[in-house]
């Protein structure tokens, strides 16, 4: 299965849910789009609009591969699960977000070489990358999160210096 | 045996609301609630309490803050965290205004060169501020730390 996140915030993304769909029309993949604020409903893909997070964890996790807008929460769980991502960001010239924050954030992960983390930020050449992250069929390895275990003992160290 | 300390954790529903399901074993063992927007992502969770977004109109705004006020009255939290956003800053300037409450506040990982708004806005008063990104370092003052990431 595909999963096609876009996140809670309050702006649509229908350029990533239109295309998804079209996709989803001409081939064999199963493509499941949580669809969010925005407002094309899919034709061929299936899809809904919310699910409570831990569902969602659930469909992250039986996923051959992800595509999300450039959100924290989706980014941080399928490196968690060791799941293939796509990152599309969001722009702000087609008002899917207030800022192009998104584009910073795909930039930042793009120069940092994450392993099975890809960018795209043309729809055109969506289509193409799933082909190709697919058949790499890889089985990635969750990672430890470095960065975790020091913001736990930072925390953690503040509240007892508290106590 | 001084009594553990008693914890609020604030944020907002989406990335923000990951990022404190990350750090939750941070908090393990201490009494704790959390304080999280109303959506179908963060419903039915325990110890929660829920407000609408307070930006979603004026009316939302005022209930909000005034339902934020009325949490920590009653929960007379010593220590507050928060992964963001907008959520937060209510209850952090009562907190530390009319509680002593000391304040955690971490920068999202979708900041990487330039600091929210939200961050911003309670720099100025957080105990402990950290940042998921070093250069975003420059951009606060020598306050705010970087240890690393979640993303």
């Amino acid at each position: 299965m595909i999963f096609v996140t876009v996140g809670n915030h309050f702006q649509g993304f229908d350029r990533l849910i239109k295309k998804a769909d079209e996709i989803a029309s001409h081939t064999s993949y199963a493509i499941l789009i949580q669809k969010g604020y925005s407002s094309y409903r899919p034709q061929s893909a299936r899809y809904f609009d919310f699910v409570p997070i831990q569902e969602a964890m659930q469909y992250i996790q039986a996923s051959e591969l992800v595509i999300s807008h450039a959100g924290i929460g989706t980014i941080i769980l399928c490196k968690e699960y060791g799941i293939p991502l796509i990152i599309f960001p969001r722009r702000k010239k087609y008002g899917e977000h207030g800022t192009d924050h998104q584009v910073e954030i795909a930039r930042a992960i793009e120069e940092r070489k994450d392993d099975h983390i890809y960018i795209v930020y043309e729809e055109e050449q969506l289509e193409a990358k799933i082909a190709e992250v697919l058949a790499r069929r890889e089985k990635p390895i969750p990672g430890t999160n470095v960065g975790r275990a020091n913001l736990i003992r930072t925390i953690k160290t503040f509240i007892e210096d508290h106590n | 045996m001084k009594k553990p300390k008693k914890i609020g954790l604030i944020c907002s529903a989406g990335g923000h609301y990951t990022e404190m399901l990350q750090l939750w074993e941070t908090f393990e063992g201490y009494p704790k609630f959390l304080l999280t927007y109303r959506e179908i992502t963060t419903k039915d969770q325990q110890d929660a309490y829920y407000v609408e977004n307070i930006f979603r109109g004026p009316l939302a705004f005022i209930k909000g803050i005034a339902k934020t006020f009325m949490i920590l009255l009653r929960e007379r939290p010593d220590i507050l965290f928060s992964t963001g956003s907008e959520i937060a800053a209510p209850a952090f300037y009562f907190g530390k205004l009319l509680f002593g409450t000391k304040l955690i506040y971490l920068e999202c990982s979708a900041q990487v060169y330039q600091p929210s708004l939200t961050g911003r806005f309670v720099y100025p008063i957080t105990d402990l501020f950290l940042v998921q990104w070093e250069p975003l370092l420059k951009k606060y003052g020598p306050k705010a730390k970087y240890v690393g990431g979640l993303l």
